[in-house]
């Protein structure tokens, strides 16, 4: 029977490929007793949330992340059970006091609790959440849960998840059906994984607004209403108009996460195509990426490992779907003939490719849409110049916009500052003889 | 409240993106260990629209005197370190140079409504605690002291003390599993736990020091 220890030191290690964020919720004092009402509370949620440790990669480490079991009953090629010769579990009261123990020295912030497949999905999420019911109900625990469903969970399970959890995600893994059938065989993309997406999104919103019509009923409050506009209210092209919705059941959405480069020909199109399809269709608040990086023991021990820039990149044009609202359509003129994004910011890709049919913009005049799409101008700084310009501040020095948060070094070349454009050398270079025009 | 804005000044325009208002300033400023009543009233004096320029000497010393505060506030509430007795009383070692400890204590007390926080100020030698009421008191005994003294006054809960290994223990099993060394990036975790921070009391012998500690084996 492996110790407590042993069970941390080797459950730690096999999720330690999954990725989350330090702790993502909104979730305040308008909400209280959503988990149990007893006065003896235990932890908060900050909404920015604390780190309070970084490994050396890096990475915030602010969650106790382990798997709840390794015994697996799928043999995924890229995965760390696969070769796993140390089997073993969880209790739940274990689990749950493992956590508390840690909660009150201060070193985690939440839990993040995932598994390997144990008999049977519904069997294996049935023994999460009893470590959850435990950790909510038992020791009173308010804090922040990340729950991880497993493939192919019952529809009445990923409920009671919901209601215990602050946020919920399901692995995708890969981008289409048979990119996920040349890493892991055994899980059904339609059925497993995205019929499950589906539901969660379905379950959300039903719990939400029964949720918030029983607290306007108790209460009389204004602002539940506009909360409940906001769950509703979706731009027209499906994306969320808000980042935060206010929810109170499940504050902080649903994730999902891809292995970056394991299967053969996944390209960063067919990624970007699905956290798009996520976006407007199971209400994804964001996607994670996870470089390939080869196991020992594993099928896939021979293939080269993913580049990092890579999962960068991926990133930062997620990024730009999500927050700048840029169109699919925009990031795909940019990829290059192998449907991979290019090297380098894809911004500045989508900048010059832009600004080759159209003018640099003066920013006194430039609609919000306009200054969004300059590099070095984020939606904070667009906001900030948008809401000086109705004060009838004119922009007429470099200075003018630094002060507002642009990244001059990026943003010149694109912009025109009181009449005049950063110029090159190449301007004054004709291109047709290469010699220096007068 | 929409603000009140004049067309006419650029700066005023301009520096409401960003720095703090003179309600801020005067709330948060006093925790600073140089702020003097004189820096108060000179605060006063000066308009706000010269306070939020960021290229104004007096703004810029301000604003760095703020962001002193809320980031020895911010680094304390992630590396104080705790343990938590039978009798609900929970206890750590802070080091403060500013008067931020109630901001502390009152991030405990959030997380741990029923227990009383008790705080030992390294740099002021003082002991301060946050009962279940939220009521800060401050004492110059030792920590092991207050610790007692409350404890006697409290029922005994037994918390955690049939886990059979140590807190730090546990923590530092878990935290060597999740390191991935394929994505090490000293430069990046230095960013992130900058030198001073392991001057903290928290921080002292932790696993994190450990690990950036190479063993003489490493470079061969």
């Amino acid at each position: 029977m492996p110790s407590t220890l042993e069970k941390i030191r080797v459950l730690g290690e096999n999720s330690k490929y999954d990725i989350c964020a330090s702790t993502a919720s909104s979730r305040t004092d308008k909400y209280p007793k959503l988990f149990g009402d007893s006065e003896q509370r235990i932890g908060a949620v900050e909404s920015g949330g604390i780190c309070h440790s970084y490994t050396p990669d890096g990475r915030c480490m602010s969650l106790f992340k382990t798997l709840y079991t390794n015994k697996c009953i799928y043999s995924c090629k890229y995965c760390f059970s696969y070769n796993s010769k140390k089997k073993m579990s969880f209790t739940p009261e274990e689990y749950a006091r493992v956590f508390m123990k840690l909660y009150s020295m201060n070193v985690v912030e939440g839990i993040f609790i995932s598994s390997a497949v144990c008999g049977s999905a519904d069997a294996t999420t049935e023994e999460m959440l009893e470590a959850i019911r435990l950790l909510r109900f038992k020791y009173n625990f308010q804090g922040y849960v990340h729950f991880k469903c497993l493939p192919g969970v019952s529809q009445y399970l990923l409920k009671e998840a919901i209601s215990l959890s602050d946020r919920i995600s399901i692995n995708t893994e890969a981008s289409t059906k048979d990119h996920l059938a040349q890493i892991a065989e055994q899980k059904d993309f339609n059925n497993d994984i995205i019929t499950r997406q589906r539901w969660l999104k379905q379950l959300r919103i039903k719990n939400n607004e029964k949720a918030i019509k029983a607290m306007r009923d108790k209460n009389q409050d204004n602002h539940l209403k506009y909360q409940e506009k906001m769950i509703k209210d979706r731009r027209e092209d499906g994306y969320k108009k808000f980042r935060w919705d206010g929810a109170p059941i499940l504050n902080s959405g649903q994730t999902t996460q891809f292995v970056v480069g394991a299967a053969e020909n996944e390209t960063d199109y067919d990624l970007l195509k699905r956290i798009d399809w996520g976006y407007k269709k199971i209400d994804l608040r964001r996607a994670y990426f996870s470089s390939f990086i080869p196991i020992e023991g594993t099928p896939l021990e021979g293939k080269h490992p993913a580049p990092l820039s890579r999962e960068h990149r991926l990133y930062q044009s997620d990024w730009l779907l999500r927050i700048y609202h840029y169109k699919l359509e925009d990031l795909k003129e940019i990829l290059t003939e192998e449907g991979n994004l290019p090297k380098g910011d894809p911004k500045i890709f989508l900048a010059r490719r832009y600004f080759k049919d159209h003018d640099p913009v003066d920013p006194n005049s430039a609609t919000y849409q306009e200054l969004l799409r300059i590099p070095g101008i984020g939606p904070i700084s667009a906001k900030r110049i948008i809401n000086l310009r109705t004060s009838n501040f004119v922009f007429n020095r470099r200075q003018d916009l630094k002060s507002v948060g642009v990244v001059l070094k990026r943003a010149e070349p694109f912009l025109v500052i009181n009449g005049q454009n950063q110029t090159t050398l190449n301007k004054f270079i004709d291109t047709n003889d290469n010699k220096i025009a007068p | 409240m929409k603000k009140e804005r004049d067309d006419k000044d650029p700066l005023k325009v301009v520096g409401c993106a960003r720095g703090h208002s003179h309600e801020e300033l005067i709330r948060n400023l006093p925790r600073h260990r140089d702020f003097t009543p004189f820096l108060n009233q000179q605060i006063k004096k000066i308009p706000e629209v010269i306070l939020r320029n960021s290229g104004n000497p007096i703004a810029k010393k301000i604003n760095c005197m703020m962001r002193e505060v809320s980031t020895e506030a911010y680094r304390a509430k992630q590396f104080t370190r705790t343990e938590i007795n039978n009798h609900g009383v929970l206890y750590g070692v802070v080091s403060l140079k500013h008067r931020v400890i109630d901001l502390v204590l009152n991030y405990f007390h959030e997380r741990w409504p029923e227990c009383v926080i008790c705080l030992y100020n390294e740099q002021t030698i003082k002991t301060t605690i946050i009962d279940e009421k939220g009521i800060i008191k401050e004492f110059n005994s030792p920590l092991k002291k207050i610790v007692e003294k409350v404890s006697n006054d409290r029922p005994n809960i037994p918390y955690f003390n049939d886990i059979q290994f140590s807190g730090e223990k546990i923590f530092e099993t878990l935290y060597n599993s999740q390191f991935i060394s394929e994505r090490e990036n000293q430069t990046f975790f230095n960013k992130m736990i900058p030198d001073k921070c392991y001057r903290l009391p928290g921080m002292r012998g932790g696993v994190e020091k450990r690990f950036r500690n190479k063993r003489i084996n490493d470079y061969f």
